[in-house]
């Protein structure tokens, strides 16, 4: 026969305080985690503890029951959801590589300084003039001198901006190299994930939910995938396979790290940066060789052009001189000096025909390739720019959401934690009202007539 | 179901929403302080190739100003010279009407035909005119004095034309050139009937005291330095009509010149009107952003807890 303790009732209220008090540790732990980056804020299950069986035949009508225990914490659970971060992960690859595009294009667009005084365009305009000065003024020495002068700057500014758009390729490429390289962000990023798998997996296999090494892990991921194309498997005890990009091998397997791997188009920050110094022979070409190459075509067609008419039959001096393909703007250079300069195709001193043919090259061809690089690098950049905003709002509306889910809300918590207070208040309330009553039992109760 | 708000996401939208507006102000406090509608070509690529156009074809229609301005003087300094050349074929024509009267003995024809001798050397003088260092009747030998004052009446310059480039793929000659209305050209037969061997021919006629001579300034030499006066008439029309059309030449390129910074103007300039009420328009906008979001991140339930 089963008899119910006397005391049943404190353990009972003893469960409330205990189950209180976890509840509101957990609240304290999500107020203080509010601001963590990639903290998801953690509730403590609550249950009805395992009630206290009453065997058949103890009740009036002979039948059993199950008496109330009180309530117990069964989990700390990690509010998450995992089809939300798939989704900002995507999200913020694609914020990643317009991010990185666009810095660089802007830089190459900074370095053309067009529209404007300085730019290619004015120096040309100024050296179709000094042609045109030529013809006004041939017999004057000093006219022709401003002319080489003039064609000199032109040159220079060419071969500046072949430099600019080199240095930023080389920039791009050294900052590829640093990401990727044994030092890393990737490599440091994919050791603290191998390591976190083990940590995981100990406390997985213990039979713990470590809540707080996951969110590690998570912000891990999603730094990861700004970088390139992330995909992650479980391996059912806790750890996670991570493919990065395209790369052969995953990077991280349980608490193995493959890395450096070779890379093609592995998306992101990454697959940008390579995008951005790729060959011109490349699909899709690179896109700073593309410009060179245009540049490249522009400075060999303004040479080729004055040279045509500068030494037409191609016996005397050219003009412009450049080196061999594909260097053709950083070799760009004036051939002639002011006497050199052959302004007509007779000898008479004030004939010039070659002059006014000269300056007729105003907006034509060389021109032109000029204007419609400077337009491709334009949209480019536009393009680019919108791309980017984008991707920033997507990223910011995925975000929403997770946040949304996962995010600490400080109205929330505190309402929680009147919540748990009085929670926690009623169940010692409970338990000294148990107390009186036990008082009365021990010692009131059986003292008649002492 | 309403959307659950988290502090996090509060402040980050929050913030992200300020950056945007205050993105906005710097682009339009940027487009106030340079004055400029494109300061990079993505602000409006098609816009750029304009802009580039536009400065292009400014630059271009200021040069072809200065061809224009050029090509003026050259004609002015032209015609004066003409015109003086003018005076001394006429002067020389009131000489050989006064000469051819036979009321004149040998030594007063002697006389005349010494002043015909200067006249011829004025003439000479006029034709190695100059503009800016450069002979102007001389063809393209312009560093070549055409006459020889005081020497041979040969042509020293040359056929060439001075070319000018007046407008988009218009270029046209400026020059006269001595061997035209002077004469002495080597490459044409002499005596060419212009005016140089006209006059030597007076002088000698002059000179020759025979009744054949005084008939020949009578009869030929007249109709010949007639007919140079016209020739020296009609080229100085040409001279004149080349002003005329360089002259109109420097009216169009300023108006194009106004027209195409106008149109650079459009492209390029900030619409200042515009850009004002834009900034007050989104400065409104950014202070009432920093108002709420002051507000919505301060307060929470927290702050009406004890």
């Amino acid at each position: 026969m089963t008899q119910i303790s006397t005391f049943f009732g404190l353990q009972q209220s003893l469960r409330g305080l205990l189950a209180h008090q976890r509840a509101m540790d957990v609240t304290g732990h999500n107020i203080t985690n509010a601001n963590t980056q990639g903290y998801s804020r953690q509730e403590a299950v609550m249950a009805a503890a395992t009630p206290y069986e009453i065997e058949a035949g103890l009740l009036v009508d002979g039948g059993g029951a199950m008496l109330g225990g009180g309530v117990d914490i069964q989990a700390f659970r990690r509010i998450r959801d995992g089809f939300l971060d798939l989704q900002f992960r995507a999200q913020s690859m694609s914020l990643g590589g317009y991010d990185a595009t666009t810095s660089a294009l802007q830089q190459v667009e900074e370095g053309l300084s067009e529209p404007g005084e300085n730019g290619i365009a004015a120096q040309l305009d100024k050296y179709w003039s000094a042609w045109s000065a030529v013809a006004n003024n041939p017999e004057n020495l000093a006219t022709r001198q401003n002319l080489v002068e003039q064609g000199r700057i032109l040159a220079g500014s060419i071969k500046d901006l072949d430099a600019r758009l080199s240095t930023i390729s080389s920039q791009v490429t050294a900052e590829y190299a640093s990401l990727t390289g044994a030092n890393g962000d990737v490599k440091s990023m994919a050791d603290e994930i191998a390591k976190l798998n083990q940590a995981i997996k100990f406390a997985v296999a213990d039979g713990d939910q470590p809540n707080d090494l996951y969110d590690r892990r998570d912000v891990l991921l999603d730094k990861l995938s700004s970088l390139a194309q992330v995909s992650v498997t479980d391996l059912g005890n806790g750890a996670i396979s991570v493919n990065f990009g395209d790369a052969a091998t995953p990077l991280v397997n349980d608490g193995t790290v493959t890395w450096p791997q070779a890379l093609t188009a592995p998306g992101g920050r990454l697959g940008a940066l390579l995008q951005l110094t790729a060959p011109v022979t490349a699909t899709p070409p690179g896109t700073i060789e593309s410009y060179r190459v245009d540049l490249n075509a522009f400075a060999k067609k303004l040479a080729d052009d004055v040279n045509a008419l500068h030494n037409p039959g191609g016996t005397g001096t050219n003009f412009f001189t450049y080196g061999a393909a594909g260097t053709e703007a950083a070799s760009l250079a004036v051939n002639v000096t002011a006497t050199g300069v052959r302004y007509a195709t007779g000898t008479a001193t004030g004939s010039n025909d070659i002059a006014i043919a000269l300056a007729k090259l105003r907006g034509a061809g060389a021109d032109q390739q000029y204007q419609s690089l400077v337009a491709r690098i334009g949209s480019d950049v536009k393009n680019s720019e919108r791309l980017q905003s984008n991707a920033e709002v997507l990223t910011g509306a995925i975000d929403d959401r997770r946040s949304s889910t996962s995010g600490v809300s400080m109205d929330e918590e505190m309402t929680n934690l009147i919540r748990f207070q009085r929670g926690y208040q009623a169940s010692a309330r409970a338990m000294s009202t148990i107390d009186e009553m036990l008082d009365v039992l021990i010692n009131r109760a059986g003292r008649v007539g002492l | 179901m309403t959307m659950r708000l988290s502090n996090q996401m509060l402040s980050r939208n929050t913030l992200s929403d300020l950056t945007r507006v205050s993105n906005d102000l710097y682009r339009t406090q940027r487009k106030m302080s340079s004055g400029k509608e494109i300061t990079k070509p993505s602000d409006d690529p098609f816009g750029t190739t304009r802009a580039v156009t536009g400065r292009r074809d400014i630059e271009e229609i200021l040069q072809l100003q200065k061809n224009v301005d050029d090509a003026l003087s050259w004609q002015g300094v032209t015609e004066v010279a003409l015109s003086r050349i003018t005076d001394v074929a006429q002067r020389a024509r009131e000489l050989l009407v006064q000469g051819a009267s036979d009321s004149n003995g040998t030594a007063e024809r002697a006389a005349i035909a010494k002043e015909i001798d200067q006249l011829i050397e004025t003439a000479k003088t006029e034709a190695n005119g100059s503009y800016a260092g450069r002979y102007i009747f001389a063809g393209t030998a312009t560093t070549t004095r055409p006459y020889t004052v005081g020497g041979a009446d040969a042509y020293a310059g040359d056929a060439g034309n001075i070319v000018r480039t007046i407008g988009p793929g218009v270029s046209l000659p400026v020059n006269a050139r001595g061997a035209d209305f002077l004469g002495g050209d080597p490459a044409v037969a002499q005596p060419d009937g212009l005016l140089l061997t006209t006059l030597r021919d007076i002088a000698t006629h002059l000179r020759g005291g025979t009744a054949a001579d005084a008939n020949a300034l009578r009869g030929t030499d007249l109709q010949n330095l007639d007919r140079n006066l016209d020739n020296i008439t009609s080229i100085r029309a040409t001279v004149g009509a080349t002003t005329n059309r360089l002259e109109t030449a420097a009216k169009r390129l300023l108006e194009l010149h106004e027209s195409a910074s106008n149109n650079l103007s459009k492209v390029e300039d900030a619409d200042m009107a515009k850009t004002l009420t834009d900034f007050s328009l989104q400065q409104a906008v950014y202070q009432s952003a920093l108002k709420t979001g002051a507000n919505i991140v301060q307060n929470s339930l927290l702050d009406f807890l004890r």
